[in-house]
């Protein structure tokens, strides 16, 4: 992982940069100096470029996407036709995004005409809301089959820890269910106390750990020097 | 004067001592006890190469600015690199557009600096949605159709976490996760393999290699954590003793 390779002009130029405005976001959130000099909105300013290059960026993704199923459609490659469909749903989507969409790109109808855009209207919507949102929960409906696969992996007992795993979890498994206070009061109160402390405590341990970690990594990154 | 004055005091000191620890164990080749063993990686892409099995990456939901991303696609550097000594071919996955453009670079410069350029795919590093269940499903057919031998989660991951990586387990054996965030931990340790948490993560490079002063960077991150420790432990301290120096200093 460690790069031994020669630094050309170009990457020193970059790291000038790099630094430079790293250094700038950095100070102006400690140091604020007196007028005219505003650090504060200097970096805002900054940050409403990179608002606009993430914008551009986007039509990166769209060219891959194209490039790529493209391919796969024009050579007929395995499964070629959910490429088709990925390619006819993403240009669709787009064109009439743009006609009829809180997103339009001529809402008044001044180039597009109105009876299009009307017309267009409830086909967006059944894509949206219909097709969209449904696919998307579905997606993440997902997760309670997985949760189920991912536990019993986790929960079979093999070692002391997931032994210790297994009955702490069937702890928190019961005391969040409703019929935990019915069975016995007292599983809401371990829940309780598994939640808030050793829980809190592991979190905020590995938290402290993070952030030392992030700290030096941003700041070897930005000074690209290898201590 | 600004708010944050106590914050920079504690930055600088925090950054001293951790520059300060990492000269002194790399002057006195020191080396904590702890190294995660990550020999396995190469391994497996070996095996990858030789079956002729693609090697999956992703760096998950995060935008390029985000750490555990930078992290990531440092890990994928190395990987990239290892993948083209073993002739594994690589299946890049991302839901970040200018994530897309630099994993793009990375892994085709791994093919430049082997001088073997004329090898790489750009087909190689795909955009699948910027919606997290859109990458969701892009990843799982990705997995199923391609069937990737090594499989890599590593960088900031949302909701997605367990279902990409469980998808992950079901047609592969080998399986390697890293994030930071404490919500998607346990999903990837109960799904991959081998798992860099928290710090670990930001500390890849040094545990990646057998390289004394890289080595030495832990203890300076490790002696970064112990001050950070004692602060902890010192502002408890004093302001149970209803002393509020420290809270005041690093409070608003």
């Amino acid at each position: 992982m460690a790069t031994n390779s020669k630094v050309t002009q170009w990457e020193s130029v970059l790291q000038i940069i790099i630094f430079c405005v790293g250094f700038l976001f950095a100070i102006s959130y400690y140091v604020i100096l007196p007028e005219p000099i505003n650090l504060q909105s200097a970096s805002n300013g900054l940050l409403s470029y990179l608002t606009a290059m993430l914008t551009v960026a986007f039509a990166v993704g769209v060219i891959n996407l194209t490039r790529i199923h493209f391919r796969n459609v024009k050579l007929r490659r395995t499964d070629w036709k959910f490429s088709l469909i990925l390619l006819l749903s993403l240009y669709s989507m787009i064109t009439l995004s743009m006609v009829s969409s809180p997103f339009a790109v001529d809402p008044q109808g001044v180039v597009i005409p109105i009876s299009i855009i009307h017309a267009a209207a409830p086909f967006w919507s059944f894509l949206y809301y219909n097709v969209l949102v449904s696919i998307d929960t579905t997606v993440f409906a997902l997760l309670a089959f997985f949760v189920a696969s991912a536990a019993y992996r986790a929960f079979k007992i093999r070692t002391i820890e997931s032994t210790i795993l297994l009955v702490i979890g069937l702890f928190v498994i019961i005391g969040q269910a409703p019929i935990s206070n019915t069975i016995w009061p007292g599983f809401s109160a371990i829940l309780n106390w598994i939640m808030t402390v050793p829980n809190t405590a592991g979190q905020r341990g590995i938290l402290i750990g993070s952030a030392v970690g992030i700290l030096a990594f941003s700041v070897r990154r930005m000074l690209r020097y290898t201590w | 004067m600004p708010d944050h004055i106590g914050e920079a005091i504690l930055l600088v000191l925090e950054l001293s001592i951790m520059f300060l620890a990492t000269r002194l164990a790399s002057n006195r080749s020191i080396k904590p006890a702890d190294i995660f063993d990550l020999g396995k990686i190469e391994e497996w892409i070996q095996d990858a190469g030789s079956m002729k099995r693609p090697v999956f990456f992703t760096t998950g939901t995060g935008s390029v600015g985000s750490p555990d991303t930078l992290a990531g696609i440092d890990l994928l550097r190395y990987v990239s690199k290892i993948c083209v000594q073993h002739n594994a071919p690589m299946i890049v996955a991302n839901a970040d557009l200018n994530v897309q453009q630099v994993t793009e670079e990375v892994v085709k410069e791994a093919y430049v600096n082997s001088g073997r350029l004329n090898e790489y795919s750009p087909d190689s590093v795909r955009y699948l949605s910027s919606s997290i269940f859109g990458y969701a499903a892009g990843v799982m057919g990705l997995l199923r159709r391609e069937r990737p031998m090594v499989n890599f989660f590593v960088g900031d991951f949302a909701a997605e976490a367990l279902i990409v990586t469980e998808a992950g387990r079901s047609v592969t054996s080998n399986q390697f996760g890293g994030t930071s965030s404490v919500v998607e931990m346990p999903v990837f340790l109960a799904t991959c393999d081998q798992t860099l948490i928290g710090s670990e993560l930001y500390a890849a490079q040094s545990y990646l290699t057998s390289d004394a002063q890289a080595t030495s960077r832990l203890f300076g991150e490790d002696a970064g954590k112990v001050v950070a420790l004692l602060l902890v432990i010192v502002g408890v301290v004093l302001f149970s003793f209803g002393n509020g120096l420290l809270t005041g200093l690093i409070g608003h």
